[in-house]
C-alpha cells in the first residue's frame, strides 16, 4: 500500500473500485454483440432434431437460393476435424452423426436476421434415427448404444479406457481396502447434482472479419483468446498465422466459456461468405448448445471410530459428460482428488466415470468438479455426526486437515488455513448459542449447517510484459481475459504496487492473440495466482531498470534509492535529489540502453502425487498444489407446509493469503454463495426424452434479489501464501463449494430430513419431510 | 408487419373491424415476447396506449372500474383498492420483477388467459366483471364465465376488454393472494385468492380462487358456502379445500409435479384463510 501526496491510499489491498465499473454501469462498454462491422452479416445456428442419429444427406439449395443468404455451411462444406481440449471428440458442426438434440448440424449467414431464420427453416437433413441414451449408469450397459464409435481411437490427452461409452475413468486408492468391520459407524448414500446452467448474462457471441490477405480476426466473449484459437485452428485446419483473436468485455462466463463456444462456426461462415458475419447465440440457443455443469450420482459411504476418527471412505463417482469430452476428464480427475474433503482419512477408495450420453455435453464451472463431491462428503460428515450424536463442527475440527498434512495423494500441505477458517465462522455466527432446531411462527423451522471445502488456485502457465511509455506511465500486457471478476483491476494494483505507482498511471491492453503474451485461461482460480506473479515479476524488472538508470542520473548507489509518490525515483534523505520516470524514460528511449520491458514467464509445477502411497490411475491432471480453504454456515428457514427453503443468514469464511483487493474479494465470495444457491435450491437443466424442457430464463430459475439472504458475511482471513504475489491465493472458485451441502445439512437440522438430490427443490425437501411422517 | 396507435374508439374499431389479422399490443410483455420466438406473427399491431378511456381508475357506486390499460404497478400503488377490492392490489405486487410490472397491463393480463398468472384467480375471488367492447357494443362478463381455457377468453373475435369492474365490497372484507412460486418473480406453482369477512367470529363473506391448478381459475360455490357462516375451524377450511383439491387437475412442468401440487393446495387454503383470519380478529 501507498500513499499518495493527498493521502488517499493505493496499491494492494486497497479495494479501488474496478478499473471498468463506469463504463459497465454507465452502458458504454463494448461487448462483442455491440460490435457493428461495415457489410456485417448475420449468423445462425440449425440444431439436431434427434438425441441420436446418423446425417444420411444435406440439401442446402432452397436456403442458398433464398434472396439475403450468403452462405450456408455444412460439416460436408468444410474439411471439419474432431477437436477438444483433452480428447479430440467433437466437430464444430455434426459430421456423419448428430449426438444431442440442438447439436450443431448446419450455420447460416445472411443480410439479416430474419432471413438467416428464414434460411434455416429451408435447409433439408435426412437423418436415421439412432437409439438414445440419456443416463450416465445405464450408457455404461453393454447393450446400450455407442455414441463414439471410434473413441479408442480419438486424440487427445486422456487414453480411452476401453470401457462402454466412458471417455475418461480416474482411481485414487490409498491405505487398506478391507477396514470396514473396524469402523463402529457407516454411513452410506447416494448423492445426485444438477446439471446447473452458467447462465452468464452476456450469451456466447462472436464476429469473425477477413482482410484482404485472408486473415481472419476474431472478437468474440471467451476466456481466453489462446485455447479457442489453437480449437479453431485444428477444427478448421488454419494455421494460426491466419487467426487473430480479440476479447472485448465479458459479461460472465463462469466456466461455460472456456475452451472454443461458436467462435469455429463463427470463422467457417465469414470464410464461406468472405464477409464478415456475427453470431450471437439466443438464450435458448446458448443454454441448448453450450455447456453446463456435469450433473452427478455419486455412491459415497464414509465410516468412523466411535470416538468420532474418520477411518475409511468410499465412493463411485458418475459424471454425466453429454455428448461430448470437453473438460470432463480433468473435472472427474479434480472431483476424484478433492473427494476426500479437507479430512485425515487413511483409507480411501475412489472411483470416477466420465460417461457419453446424448445430451449436451457438460464442461467446466466454476468449482469444476469440486461442488459435487463436496456435496456428497460434506452430507456425509453431518449423517456421521448423527449416528455418533455428536455436534457436526466438532466431528469437522477433530478431522480436518491442517500444515503439513498431506492431501490425498500424497501432497504436502503448506498452508493448512481451515482450522482459522472454521474458527471465523464459529465465531462471527455464535455457533455455540445458537439452537440447532428452532420452531418459528406457522409450520416454519428454523435450522443451521456447516460445511467446509477446499480447492487448489495454481494450474498451467502465463506471462506478462511490462512497459515503462514515454511520459513514465505504465503499460501492462497479460493474456489474462477479465471475464468480470476484476483481473483488470487488481493486476494493474499489483503493479502499481511494485513500481510506486498509482493504477491510474498504469493502463492495460485488452487480450489479443496477435500482440498479448501467452496466458492459459481465466479459469482454475489461477489469474491471481499465476498470471499475478508474472506481472509482479515483469514489474520488478521494470523497478531494477529505473534504478539503474537512475543511480548513473542521482549518482548514487542503487540502494540508496526509492521511488516516491508521483511517478519520482529519488535519493533516500534528500527530498531535491529526484528524477521523474519520464526523464528515466526518454534516457532509455534515446541515450542509453534502450526501451525499458519487463518480461516474466513461467509454467506452475504441480507437486506430483505420492505414487509410494496412493494408487493413481487416468488422473489428468499430475498432481495440485496452493491449497485453499474456507468454511461455511448456512441459517435456513424451512416452512413444513410447502418444503420451501428460505436462507436466512449466511457466513463464509476464507484464507486468502492477502487481499489485493478486499472488495473484490468480498465480490467473489458473494457471488460464488448466491450462485451456490441457486444449484442448492433451484438451479436445474430438465431432460425430457433427451430434450431440454427449460431452456429459458422464464423456466430455469436463478435466485432473484428476495431469494438471497441480506445477511451473507463474507470472512476474509490473510495467512500469506508463501510462493503466491503479495501472498496471495485464489478466492475465484471455493465460496461455490461448500454451500450446497451447508444449506443441506441446515434442512436437516431444521426438519430432521435429508435431502440426498439437488437441487433442494420445495417438492423435494416436502417428500423427505412426509418421508418422516 | 405494420404498427398504428389509434387515439379513438371509433378509430380502434375500424382497424379492428377491417382487419383479419390483427393484435391489441397492451404492456407488450407476453405479445412480444411471444413474437420474438415466432410464436405469432400479426398483420397489424394496435397499440392501446392513446386510448384514454383504457386509462385509469375511478370508483363509482362503490366499485371500482380499472381501465384494462393500467399497469401492474399502478394497482399496486392506488390506495382507493380497499375492502373486498385489495384482492387485486395484493395480487399485482406479486407478478413478476418491476420491470415486468412497469409494462405489464390488467387488460393484457386476462386477455392472455394464462391460468398461472396471478390475475385471473385473483379477479375470480374478488368476484369482479369485465367491460367489453366490440362491433356489436359493449357487453359486461362476470368474471367466472370470462375464463374459457387454457389462453382461452369468452371474448368473441374482434371483442376487447375496456375496464375490469371490481366491487369493493364487503368493505370490511380483506384480500388476500398467497403465491407460492419457485423463485421471486417466477409463475406461480399454485396460488391462493381470497376476500375474507367476518361477523364477531362468524365468516360472513368468504371467496376462494386457485390458480395453477387447472385450465382456469378454479372456484368453487361449494367450497365458499362451507366457510360462510362456520367459525373458520381446522375442519371446515379442511372441507372446503377438499372440495377444491376434488376438482382440480393441475399438470406437470418444471414449477412441480401435479401431485405436488395437489399436496399443496389445502395447505396453501389452511395457510391463506388462517393468515386473513388472524388479521380479521386485529381489525
Ligand atoms: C418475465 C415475465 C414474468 C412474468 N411473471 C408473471 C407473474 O409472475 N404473474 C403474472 O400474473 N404474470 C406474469 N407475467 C405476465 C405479465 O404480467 C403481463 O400481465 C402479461 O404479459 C400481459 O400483459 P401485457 O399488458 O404485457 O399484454 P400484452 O403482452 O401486450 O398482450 C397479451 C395478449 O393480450 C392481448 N391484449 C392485450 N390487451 C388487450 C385488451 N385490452 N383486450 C383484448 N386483448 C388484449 C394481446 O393482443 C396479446 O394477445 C410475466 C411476464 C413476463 C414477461
Amino acid at each position: 500500500m501507498h500513499v499518495k501526496q493527498d493521502g488517499s491510499k493505493y496499491g494492494v489491498g486497497i479495494s479501488m473500485p474496478r478499473r471498468e465499473s463506469y463504463e459497465k454501469v454507465s452502458g458504454s462498454a463494448v461487448y462483442t454483440d455491440d460490435m457493428v462491422l461495415p457489410g456485417m452479416l448475420y449468423g445462425a445456428v440449425l440444431g439436431s432434431d434427434y438425441a441420436h442419429a446418423r446425417i444420411k444427406s444435406y440439401d442446402t439449395k432452397a436456403a442458398k437460393a433464398l434472396k439475403g443468404v450468403k452462405a450456408v455451411i455444412t460439416a460436408a462444406d468444410f474439411d471439419m476435424q474432431r477437436c477438444g481440449m483433452l480428447i479430440k471428440d467433437e466437430h464444430p458442426l455434426a459430421r456423419d452423426k448428430v449426438r444431442y438434440i440442438g447439436e450443431p448440424v448446419a450455420a447460416v449467414a445472411a443480410i439479416d436476421m430474419a432471413t438467416a431464420n428464414l434460411a434455416m427453416q429451408l435447409i433439408e437433413i435426412e437423418y436415421e434415427e439412432l437409439d438414445a441414451v440419456f443416463d450416465a449408469e445405464e450408457a455404461m450397459l453393454e447393450n446400450a448404444p455407442i455414441l463414439h464409435e471410434e473413441r479408442d481411437s480419438y486424440d487427445g490427452i486422456v487414453a480411452s479406457p476401453g470401457l462402454h461409452n466412458v471417455a475418461s475413468y480416474t482411481r485414487c486408492q490409498e491405505g487398506e481396502l478391507d477396514v470396514w468391520e473396524t469402523c463402529d459407524v457407516i454411513v452410506e448414500g447416494v448423492y445426485e447434482t444438477p446439471a446447473q446452467e452458467h447462465m452468464y448474462i452476456e450469451p456466447c457471441s462472436t464476429i469473425a472479419d477477413i482482410d484482404p490477405m485472408g486473415k481472419v480476426t476474431v472478437w468474440s466473449s471467451q476466456q481466453s483468446v489462446f485455447i479457442p484459437r489453437q480449437l479453431t485452428a485444428e477444427a478448421l485446419g488454419i494455421p494460426m498465422t491466419k487467426l487473430r483473436f480479440i476479447t472485448p468485455q465479458v459479461g460472465g462466463a463462469f466456466g461455460g466459456k472456456c475452451g472454443v463456444t461458436n467462435q469455429p462456426v463463427t470463422v467457417a461462415l465469414a470464410l464461406a461468405a468472405n464477409a464478415p458475419v456475427k453470431l450471437t447465440y439466443t438464450r435458448s440457443d446458448d443454454m441448448i448448445m453450450n455447456k453446463s455443469r456435469h450433473p452427478s450420482r455419486i455412491y459415497m459411504r464414509t465410516g468412523a471410530d466411535s470416538s468420532g476418527k474418520l477411518i475409511a471412505r468410499e465412493a463411485k463417482i458418475y459424471f454425466n459428460t453429454g455428448a461430448y469430452a470437453d473438460e470432463g476428464p480433468l473435472i472427474g480427475s479434480v472431483a476424484t482428488f478433492f473427494s476426500r474433503g479437507p479430512y485425515k482419512i487413511k483409507n480411501m477408495n475412489v472411483e470416477t466415470w466420465c460417461v457419453y450420453t446424448n445430451r449436451t455435453k457438460a464442461g467446466a464451472f466454476r468449482g469444476f468438479g469440486v461442488p459435487q463431491a463436496t456435496f456428497a462428503g460434506e452430507s456425509q460428515i453431518d449423517e456421521l455426526a448423527e449416528k455418533l450424536n455428536m455436534d457436526p463442527f466438532d466431528l469437522r475440527m477433530k478431522n480436518m486437515v491442517a500444515t503439513d498434512d498431506k492431501w490425498l495423494g500424497g501432497q504436502n500441505i503448506d498452508h493448512g488455513t481451515l482450522p482459522g477458517c472454521l474458527k471465523a465462522v464459529y465465531e462471527a455466527s455464535n455457533l455455540r448459542e445458537r439452537p440447532k432446531q428452532q420452531k418459528l411462527d406457522n409450520n416454519k423451522w428454523r435450522g443451521i449447517g456447516v460445511s467446509t471445502s477446499a480447492h487448489v488456485s495454481a494450474v498451467l502457465s502465463a506471462s506478462a510484459v511490462v512497459k515503462l511509455n514515454e511520459d513514465g506511465t505504465i503499460t501492462i500486457n497479460t493474456g489474462a481475459v477479465d471475464i468480470g471478476e476484476g483481473a483488470d483491476t487488481i493486476l494493474s494494483q499489483m503493479a502499481a504496487e511494485t513500481l510506486g505507482l498509482h493504477p491510474d498511471d498504469i493502463t492495460y491492453t485488452c487480450t489479443d492473440s496477435d500482440t498479448s503474451p501467452y496466458n492459459y485461461q481465466t479459469a482454475g482460480s489461477r489469474t491471481t495466482y499465476v498470471v499475478g506473479t508474472s506481472v509482479t515479476q515483469a514489474s520488478v524488472q521494470v523497478r531494477n531498470q529505473i534504478y539503474k538508470h537512475a543511480s548513473e542520473m542521482l549518482e548514487s548507489a542503487e540502494s540508496d534509492l526509492e521511488i516516491l509518490p508521483g511517478s519520482f525515483v529519488g535519493v533516500k534523505g534528500s527530498p531535491d535529489a529526484r528524477i521523474p520516470f519520464s526523464a528515466v524514460a526518454g534516457r532509455a528511449l534515446n541515450q542509453v540502453g534502450g526501451p525499458i520491458v519487463g518480461m516474466h514467464s513461467w509454467l506452475y509445477h504441480n507437486t506430483p502425487f505420492d505414487k509410494e502411497t496412493a494408487m493413481i490411475e487416468g488422473f489428468a491432471l499430475d498432481g495440485g498444489g496452493v491449497f485453499c480453504f474456507a468454511a461455511q454456515v448456512a441459517v435456513v428457514d424451512v416452512d413444513k407446509d410447502t418444503g420451501k427453503v428460505e436462507v436466512v443468514e449466511f457466513w463464509s469464511a476464507h484464507d486468502v493469503g492477502c487481499a489485493i483487493n478486499p472488495k473484490s474479494v468480498e465480490g467473489q465470495i458473494f457471488g460464488g454463495v448466491v450462485q451456490g444457491l441457486g444449484y442448492a435450491l433451484f438451479e436445474e437443466l430438465v431432460w425430457i426424452d433427451g430434450q431440454i424442457s427449460n431452456p429459458s430464463m422464464m423456466d430455469y430459475k436463478v435466485p432473484g434479489m428476495n431469494d438471497v439472504p441480506y445477511d451473507i458475511h463474507a470472512i476474509i482471513l490473510e495467512t500469506q501464501e508463501k510462493t503466491g504475489p503479495f501472498g496471495a491465493r485464489g478466492v475465484g472458485e471455493i465460496p461455490l463449494n461448500g454451500v450446497a451441502p451447508a444449506i443441506c445439512n441446515a434442512i436437516a437440522s431444521a426438519t430432521g430430513a435429508r435431502v440426498r438430490t439437488i437441487p433442494a427443490t420445495s417438492e423435494r425437501v416436502l417428500q423427505e419431510i412426509l418421508k418422516l411422517e | 408487419m405494420n404498427y398504428v396507435e389509434p387515439s379513438s374508439i371509433t378509430e380502434l374499431m375500424n382497424y379492428v373491424t377491417t382487419v383479419e389479422d390483427y393484435r391489441c399490443l397492451a404492456g407488450g410483455a407476453t405479445l412480444v415476447a411471444m413474437m420474438n420466438v415466432g410464436l405469432v406473427e400479426p398483420e397489424l399491431l394496435i397499440s392501446l396506449h392513446k386510448l384514454d378511456e383504457l386509462k385509469g381508475m375511478r370508483i363509482d357506486q362503490n366499485v371500482i372500474r380499472i381501465g384494462a390499460m393500467t399497469t401492474h404497478t399502478a394497482i399496486t400503488d392506488e390506495d382507493r383498492l380497499t375492502g373486498n377490492a385489495s384482492l387485486v392490489r395484493s395480487a399485482a405486487g406479486q407478478i413478476a420483477h418491476s420491470a415486468v410490472r412497469n409494462m405489464g397491463t390488467i387488460g393484457g393480463a386476462i386477455s392472455h388467459a394464462d391460468p398461472s398468472a396471478d390475475f385471473p384467480a385473483a379477479l375470480t375471488a374478488a368476484n369482479a366483471t369485465i367491460e367489453v367492447l366490440g362491433p356489436s357494443g359493449r357487453r359486461v362478463i362476470q368474471i367466472d364465465d370470462f375464463f374459457v381455457n387454457y389462453l382461452e377468453t369468452s371474448l368473441t373475435e374482434k371483442e376487447i376488454v375496456m375496464a375490469i369492474m371490481v366491487p369493493l365490497s364487503p368493505a370490511d372484507a380483506i384480500g388476500h393472494h398467497l403465491k407460492f412460486s419457485r423463485v421471486d418473480g417466477d409463475y406461480a406453482t399454485v396460488s391462493v385468492s381470497l376476500a375474507l369477512a367476518m361477523e364477531g367470529r362468524i365468516c360472513s363473506y368468504a371467496r376462494i380462487a386457485v390458480g395453477s391448478v387447472a385450465a382456469v381459475p378454479l372456484r368453487l360455490k361449494e367450497a365458499d358456502d362451507i366457510l360462510i357462516g362456520s367459525n373458520l375451524e381446522e375442519s371446515e377450511i379442511a372441507r372446503a379445500s377438499e372440495l377444491l383439491l376434488k376438482s382440480s387437475d393441475p399438470i406437470d412442468d418444471v414449477r412441480g409435479s401435479s401431485s405436488y401440487r395437489k399436496f399443496l393446495i389445502p395447505r396453501l387454503i389452511r395457510q391463506a384463510v388462517l393468515q386473513s383470519k388472524k388479521e380479521l380478529s386485529y381489525t
